[in-house]
């Protein structure tokens, strides 16, 4: 798994006149995922955040899958360093979240953002094929050429978790995003 | 019973080795499937594979289609456990050799339930309710 850190840029509001997957479907999916890792005991919780907040965890790790195919878009998941630590303690059977290392997270927090893109993939117009995830330490942002479609903003233990799905701008010459419909 | 998990996450590897060990299971593991054929070859033949698609190096599709070119390894049992849910995936795994196909995310006892429709645990077996967690 990749360690790295994304490209500088500003996310933009909801795109519109580009397929993306709906809210309550992504919702769903992550949900899902997040029980099969970490148990029921302590769901995740709707969290309400201002359109084009950044997510605001004063530590975050960051990871990122592409689709590419019959869609295109990436998903993110970005998680509170402390949740991150919960999450990764939890997959690896680790007692202490302090004894959770950076390799650690990373593959966990890959796993995770691997499970909600591959369901994110099954929810879109196929085939598709899903890259390997990227994490990388800190927030993610990402290049102009991506705005984000869909956002969901939650709560675990009260710290922040933001799962997004980005498309491409559409472009009156690529079928793909839509521009041309 | 020996059973080999081959997925590049570490964190799901130890997901699925706590449910296999539950079941009494003894456990290899492979971060992707070149690493496990490299087993293989050498000896460590499991019964059965419980192969990710998505990983570097050699995916599970490969893999399997790998180990089903060697008639010597014709009894191991393929069960791929993975994102991938496009029927079309589904199907390409099945036609190349897989037995089973599980969907991440997955409880704990949808795998045992298709360990126990491949034969691999006795009927009324081990339930994840009786120790074994994800």
């Amino acid at each position: 798994m990749n360690l790295l850190t994304f490209l500088d840029g500003a996310s933009s509001g909801p795109s519109s006149g580009v397929e993306a997957p709906d809210l309550e479907d992504l919702r769903s999916v992550t949900e899902d995922v997040w029980m099969a890792l970490v148990g029921e005991a302590d769901p995740l919780l709707p969290r309400a955040v201002p359109a084009g907040a950044p997510f605001d965890a004063a530590g975050a790790w960051s990871a990122a899958t592409t689709i590419t195919g019959g869609w295109r878009g990436v998903v993110t998941v970005e998680l509170d360093e402390q949740v991150a630590r919960h999450l990764t303690a939890e997959m690896l059977a680790i007692g202490s979240a302090d004894d959770v290392t950076d390799g650690d997270l990373a593959d966990a927090v890959g796993e995770l953002v691997n499970m909600v893109g591959g369901n994110v993939k099954s929810l879109m117009p196929g085939p598709s094929v899903l890259s390997l995830p990227a994490v990388a330490a800190g927030r993610a942002a990402f290049t102009h050429d991506v705005q984000v479609a869909c956002r969901l903003d939650l709560a675990w233990r009260g710290a922040p978790v933001r799962v997004s799905v980005h498309v491409p701008h559409p472009s009156p010459t690529d079928p793909h995003t839509g521009g041309s419909r | 019973m020996r059973a080999m998990i081959i997925d590049d996450s570490r964190a799901m590897r130890s997901i699925l080795r706590r449910i296999v060990t539950g079941l009494h299971f003894e456990t290899s593991e492979a971060e992707h499937g070149q690493a496990a054929l490299d087993q293989m070859r050498a000896g460590v033949v499991p019964d059965v594979c419980l192969v990710d698609w998505n990983m570097p190096v050699m995916d599970g599709y490969t893999f399997i289609t790998e180990v089903r070119s060697n008639p010597e390894w014709r009894d191991v049992t393929l069960m791929m456990v993975t994102t991938e849910s496009e029927q079309r995936q589904i199907v390409r795994a099945l036609a190349a050799g897989a037995h089973e196909y599980v969907i991440k995310p997955f409880t704990p006892d949808a795998i045992v339930d298709k360990l126990s429709l491949l034969g691999l645990v006795p009927a009324g077996g081990v339930r994840a309710g009786d120790g074994v967690t994800a």
